[in-house]
């Protein structure tokens, strides 16, 4: 039972963390209706950013700033450069072509970092706190990892649910052409989806860095949780993405705690077919089903 | 044959206007006009392209040849979500709401086109102190008190009556307050005391604000509209006051050469 407990909270702000991409790859899918599979290709690159923010000042933070800006950055690049001209011809031709991103980025990022893993040290102490006479898995870094993930979720919900823009983001998602009749810019809006869901990805790239090492590759496998995630929940649902990416990390952490974390991404994708076969349309989305 | 009656101001009118897709012949030079101030009805028989009509005045369809005029001026280029600002508003067929979204957001949404700060800086304001958020918000729920749907303003669209759903739809296309309002078929599926009010409702708009109407409902169009258009494939077959083209020999023909199927086509026969 205490494992069982242990594993649970050790599984709190890596689940927390795949929340975070979950919510990029979902802000992507509502703007260009495009699953992102560069997302964490951009997220690893604005990472080595902060890092080289971090390791020229000193300053955790800042790096974390940078790399925000720098998400946003990169997002729009991307959007501009690759998405919109390749799905004026063809909108699977656009998700295919974020994989050639994803390449792009992670032969990038070996070139001007090496493609050597880099350790990402934590800004404050990543040992578990003790208490009733033991050490659990849950450390001060864990604690800052969920403050920053609970801030940045209700950021975006007040900016979705009491803003205009984020009114007229949701109703771009729903049904673009009534969106632009009522007068909303919805180019504009897919730009601003992806110029978000590029930041959300930077600050997860940024708090899980921490957890393993940092290499061109080394966020590859989230990319396989977040997507379950997404796509359990819906991939159009922000609420889900949330929910199914906490989840997500939650199970990974028994699986792997009970057994071997190698069997982790297999069982995200057992939980991924299982999805599609028996409820496609996802948890929380607002479509009836969806063409898999 | 075309007509050409004596418009002293058309506020919105399509000159020459002609449109094919794939070889078929949707709109054939067709001119209308809307009189500023009018309540100007579009109608024919199914197919007639009183739809392609709406979609080349808000840019939807780009015309083969022939032009929009919209006071005075050439419009080109028209980007859809311009046409509020330029005080063009359009309800479609159905509803058009947004099921995610409330009847207020949906509402309030129509008000994009008016909303002047930048994206950065809107996404960045806080909501206490979003004074233009305050104020587009009055001003959905003013048109939803003028459309009396404002006790409705929390629901979703799929928890109410059709009817009720037709009306947000109809405070959504006023909350811009628009110069023009493209209805199409206000009246579809809503019952005979509802449509009484609409027309009550329509009448009550102009002349401040100019309407087109497209609407199967003949009860409705003959009731309220100063003047009337009449399309049959693609071409303008007729116009004038309801009571020309209720008598008019080729809207008769028209409508009984259709296989007709609809109750209210009998009403102009």
């Amino acid at each position: 039972m205490i494992d069982f407990i242990d594993y649970l909270l050790g599984g709190i702000s890596s689940g927390a963390i795949i929340a975070l991409m979950a919510l990029a790859l979902v802000l992507v899918w509502r703007s260009t209706r495009v699953v992102n599979f560069a997302q964490l290709g951009q997220a690893m690159f604005t990472t080595y950013i902060a890092l080289t923010v971090r390791e020229l000042t000193g300053s955790w933070f800042l790096g974390l700033i940078i790399a925000m800006a720098a998400g946003l950055i990169v997002g729009v690049i991307v959007h501009f450069l690759v998405i919109r001209p390749v799905k004026r011809l063809d909108t699977s031709g656009a998700i295919i072509a974020t994989f050639g991103v994803l390449i792009a980025l992670e032969a990038l990022a070996a070139m001007v970092w090496g493609g050597d893993p880099e350790a990402f040290p934590p800004p404050i102490n990543n040992s578990g706190y003790e208490a009733f006479g033991r050490i659990w898995p849950f450390s001060p870094y864990d604690l800052l990892v969920l403050a920053s993930v609970v801030v940045l979720v209700l950021a975006l919900s007040v900016v979705f649910t009491r803003t205009n823009v984020g009114l007229a983001m949701r109703a771009s998602a729903f049904n673009p052409e009534v969106a632009r009749l009522s007068g909303v810019r919805v180019n504009r809006m897919l730009v601003l989806g992806w110029a978000i869901a590029g930041l959300v990805g930077a600050v997860a790239g940024v708090l899980v860095a921490p957890l393993s090492t940092l290499s061109p590759t080394s966020f590859d496998i989230f990319l396989v949780f977040a997507f379950t995630a997404a796509v359990i929940g819906g991939l159009d649902s922000l609420v889900g993405a949330v929910a199914f990416g906490i989840g997500t990390g939650l199970v990974i952490a028994l699986v792997s705690g009970y057994s071997d974390s190698s069997n982790a991404p297999l069982v995200a994708l057992v939980l991924l077919v299982l999805n599609l076969l028996f409820k496609p349309e996802g948890v929380f989305s607002h479509h009836k089903a969806r063409a898999v | 044959m075309k007509y050409h009656l004596p418009l002293t101001h058309p506020l919105l009118q399509t000159v020459d206007i002609s449109v094919s897709f794939g070889g078929l012949q949707i709109l054939d030079d067709v001119s209308i006009g809307i009189p500023e101030g009018s309540v100007t009805g579009l109608i024919g028989p199914n197919g007639a392209g009183k739809t392609t009509v709406f979609n080349v005045m808000t840019g939807f369809v780009k015309p083969d040849s022939g032009k929009v005029k919209y006071e005075g001026n050439r419009l080109r280029h028209v980007k859809t979500h311009h046409l509020t600002k330029m005080g063009i508003s359009r309800t479609l067929q159905g509803v058009g709401l947004f099921p995610s979204l409330t009847a207020r957001e949906n509402v309030m949404l129509g008000a994009s086109g008016h909303v002047r700060s930048g994206i950065v800086a809107d996404a960045l304001a806080m909501p206490w102190t979003d004074a233009e958020q305050r104020h587009v918000r009055e001003k959905a729920e003013a048109a939803m008190a003028e459309l009396g749907v404002l006790s409705e303003a929390d629901r979703l669209p799929g928890e109410m009556p059709y009817p009720v759903q037709k009306r947000v739809a109809l405070a959504r296309a006023l909350v811009s307050d628009p110069k023009v309002l493209l209805l199409d078929e206000p009246a579809g599926g809503i019952g005979a005391a509802d449509m009484q009010e609409l027309g009550r409702l329509i009448r009550s708009w102009v002349p401040e604000r100019t309407v087109l109407l497209v609407e199967h409902h003949m009860e409705l169009v003959m009731e309220v509209c100063d003047l009337i258009w009449v399309l049959d494939a693609g071409k303008v077959i007729a116009a004038g006051s309801p009571e020309e083209v209720r008598n008019d020999p080729a809207v008769l023909a028209a409508y009984l050469g259709e296989d007709d199927h609809e109750d209210d086509h009998e009403a102009v026969i």
